[in-house]
């Protein structure tokens, strides 16, 4: 049974895959993560298309002309019925739970509106605004005026020299989004690169499995298994988003530009991730313990957060700088895409730094794990590890 | 035949091995023995390329070994190394597949092992819910999976029962003899007697003896063992004779010609009745402390 095998890391990663496919809180945690999506999507579909509808009695004259004037003011979603009644009847009505509210003027500036409860917020907001109108075109008109020379809510009009305001709240949203998947996907395939390393190292596993293949293809196939995992979910996540968002009743704006500038996430996450594998994997051949994990760790988990920070908060040239910077970039620059005013040079030169980051660092973290993966005894520091001897 | 050539290696600075040199030949077990610390661990991992020498080469059936990997040893490390948490049956697949085995065979041979060993129904138990003595058969389950043409193992029988020693015994000799060169270390110095056909003695990263066990026992066999029919006490003072242990009428001696082993015998005949004269069969527990000492 002497034969080489051809292809050991790919054992290793079809083994890494198999084993996380097979962690029943990683299957879970992946569809409870879908459905929050899906249903976060559906929510919002929902809440825009909900109309409200309120049945209101006027008591006078005065009163009517306010409720005709909600009426036709109202946003989409919300519909007033109006009808004139006598007092008592309003009150009988109201009790009878026929009526949502009654409307009635007290003197000349006061209304007051009665529920049966509960008086609905939306309702208040509705007719505080056209009592408002109502009272003020009376005045104007006994002064002899016109309600429409008077200064309106729309005196000031606001324009953006570069994109616009949608499109501002569109790319704070998918910024908090794409950091935070990042960051989750981070942590939830990073950290298994460490652990399964430091397992092997400690059981001493990786004695056997080096005597049989070579560490090379070892960490390779620990490495790309992770990258599959990752990248698989990612993908899941993003395409389950934006099929609910295409198929969601309400139109969603940019999404034409979101979808692109996904893709584009999409690649930069996968350099990142790569950078972020081999640091995870020297880690874990410097530890001799899960515990030293914890204290090593701190560092990535810093920078990961910062990664969170950065790509929820940073604006300008601040957001240019970080989206050259390997990891940070994998998510500052896809936000700096969705703004749409950047030349297809930078995201290419941005990636290209972060692939070469990632071949030194892959190279970095295969010669740390030749040599500190076969030490016992206490965790390595990199300047003693580097020093080790075959 | 497994061979070490003048291995040497340092650990900053200092010297671990010193041209340790010797053979694990075909169809014999080897027993490789030593103190703590004495060298035996570094020179298995040299010999599975999991550490280079700094000197010297191993070779197989005279072919220098010269990559890093020894795909078709079976290899048994000194701390067991195996997957805890994972079915038993997972982890004896994936080290067979990395052993260049299809999944069907490594899964074929497997359970195979496991039914020698009596472990076929917990073939799907994690490894950690079992006691100690059968995750040794385990991971010796792991270092057999691919019939290997070389055997290494550390310390195999450290913390086995008797009968596990006698079940892993047998399966280590049915190996050496099928030709497979067999070398394994052990502290447990009784063992050896019944087990090994050749010894390897290390010493301060030096080889201090090895030879066949019928060789170090011949050239340790200058003692006798006498029984005479009354006290043994005038022996202290015969010439040529060196009494080593007398209890009452029972002597342990050697003598310095052969001359003189006669004549103390006609001697002691001529005194009363002699039960036993005999040359003294040492076991290699003792001849290893004879070596160390």
């Amino acid at each position: 049974m002497s034969t080489q095998i051809t292809h050991p890391w790919l054992i290793v990663t079809l083994r890494e895959v198999e084993t996380k496919l097979r962690d029943k809180a990683f299957i879970i945690s992946t569809l409870i993560t879908l459905l929050l999506i899906i249903g976060s999507i559906a929510v919002t579909g929902f809440l825009a298309t909900r109309t409200t509808q309120f049945s209101v009695a006027a008591t006078d004259q005065t009163s009517l002309s306010v409720l005709n004037q909600a009426a036709s003011d109202a946003e989409e979603q919300l519909k007033i019925s109006v009808e004139q009644l006598p007092a008592d009847d309003a009150a009988a009505q109201l009790d009878a739970g026929q009526l949502d509210a009654t409307l009635s003027q007290n003197s000349a500036n006061k209304f007051t509106l009665t529920g049966s409860d509960e008086v609905p917020a939306k309702l208040q907001g509705a007719l505080s605004d056209a009592t408002e109108k109502v009272l003020t075109a009376q005045l104007l008109t006994s002064a002899g005026l016109n309600a429409d020379q008077l200064p309106g809510d729309n005196a000031l009009e606001i324009s953006q020299m570069h994109g616009d305001a949608e499109r501002s709240s569109m790319i704070q949203a998918m910024a908090f989004l794409f950091s935070f998947l990042f960051y989750m996907s981070a942590i939830i395939f990073g950290m298994p690169i460490a652990n399964s390393v430091i397992e092997e190292k400690q059981n001493r596993v990786v004695e056997i499995l080096a005597s049989a293949i070579n560490l090379r293809q070892l960490l390779a196939g620990k490495i790309l298994g992770n990258v599959i995992l990752a990248l698989a979910q990612l993908l899941l996540f993003l395409t389950v988003g934006l099929l609910a968002a295409y198929l969601s009743p309400v139109q969603i704006p940019f999404l034409g530009v979101v979808s692109q500038v996904a893709g584009w996430f999409v690649v930069f996450f996968l350099g990142g991730f790569l950078v972020l594998a081999g640091i995870w994997a020297t880690l874990g051949a410097l530890a001799s313990r899960t515990e030293d994990l914890q204290q090593s760790s701190g560092p990535v988990v810093g920078v990961l957060m910062a990664v969170l920070f950065i790509g929820i908060y940073a604006k300008g040239g601040f957001l240019v700088i970080a989206s050259y910077v390997p990891i940070v970039s994998s998510v500052a620059m896809p936000i700096r895409l969705l703004g749409g005013e950047v030349s297809l040079v930078e995201p290419i030169t941005s990636l290209a730094i972060t692939l070469a980051t990632c071949w030194f660092t892959i190279l970095f973290a295969e010669r740390i794990y030749r040599r500190a993966v076969m030490h016992t005894g206490g965790a390595l520091t990199l300047r003693k590890a580097l020093k080790l001897e075959l | 035949m497994l061979e070490l050539h003048q291995i040497s290696r340092s650990f900053s600075g200092t010297k671990v091995l010193d041209e340790v040199s010797f053979a694990v030949p075909r169809g014999a077990l080897t027993g490789f023995v030593g103190a703590n610390g004495a060298g035996k661990t570094t020179t298995m991992r040299i010999i599975m390329g999991l550490l280079t020498a700094n000197s010297g080469h191993v070779s197989l059936d005279g072919k220098t070994l010269s990559a890093p990997t020894r795909p078709s040893f079976g290899y048994m490390p000194e701390e067991r190394g195996l997957y805890p948490k994972q079915p038993i049956i997972d982890q004896l697949i994936y080290l067979g597949q990395l052993h260049s085995l299809s999944r069907a065979t490594a899964r074929e041979r497997a359970m195979d092992l496991l039914s020698r060993f009596g472990l076929e129904h917990r073939a799907k138990s994690k490894l950690e819910s079992l006691s100690l003595g059968n995750q040794q058969r385990v991971q010796v389950a792991a270092a057999l999976l691919h019939e290997p043409d070389v055997l290494v193992l550390d310390e195999p029988f450290s913390g086995l029962d008797p009968l596990a020693v006698d079940a892993m015994s047998s399966i280590l000799a049915d190996y050496a003899a099928r030709g497979v060169p067999v070398l394994f270390s052990s502290h447990q110095l009784d063992l050896l007697d019944t087990l090994v056909d050749h010894l390897v003695i290390i010493q301060d990263g030096k080889i201090r003896a090895n030879a066949s066990a019928e060789e170090l026992r011949a050239a340790h066999t200058s003692r006798y063992q006498l029984s005479l029919g009354a006290d043994a006490g005038w022996l202290r003072t015969e010439p040529g004779v060196e009494v080593i242990d007398l209890s009452g009428s029972n002597a342990l001696v050697s003598f310095a010609t052969v001359a003189d082993s006669q004549r103390v015998l006609t001697h002691a005949l001529s005194r009363g009745n002699v039960t036993e004269f005999a040359v003294h069969r040492p076991a290699l527990a003792d001849i290893y402390r004879e070596i160390i000492a």
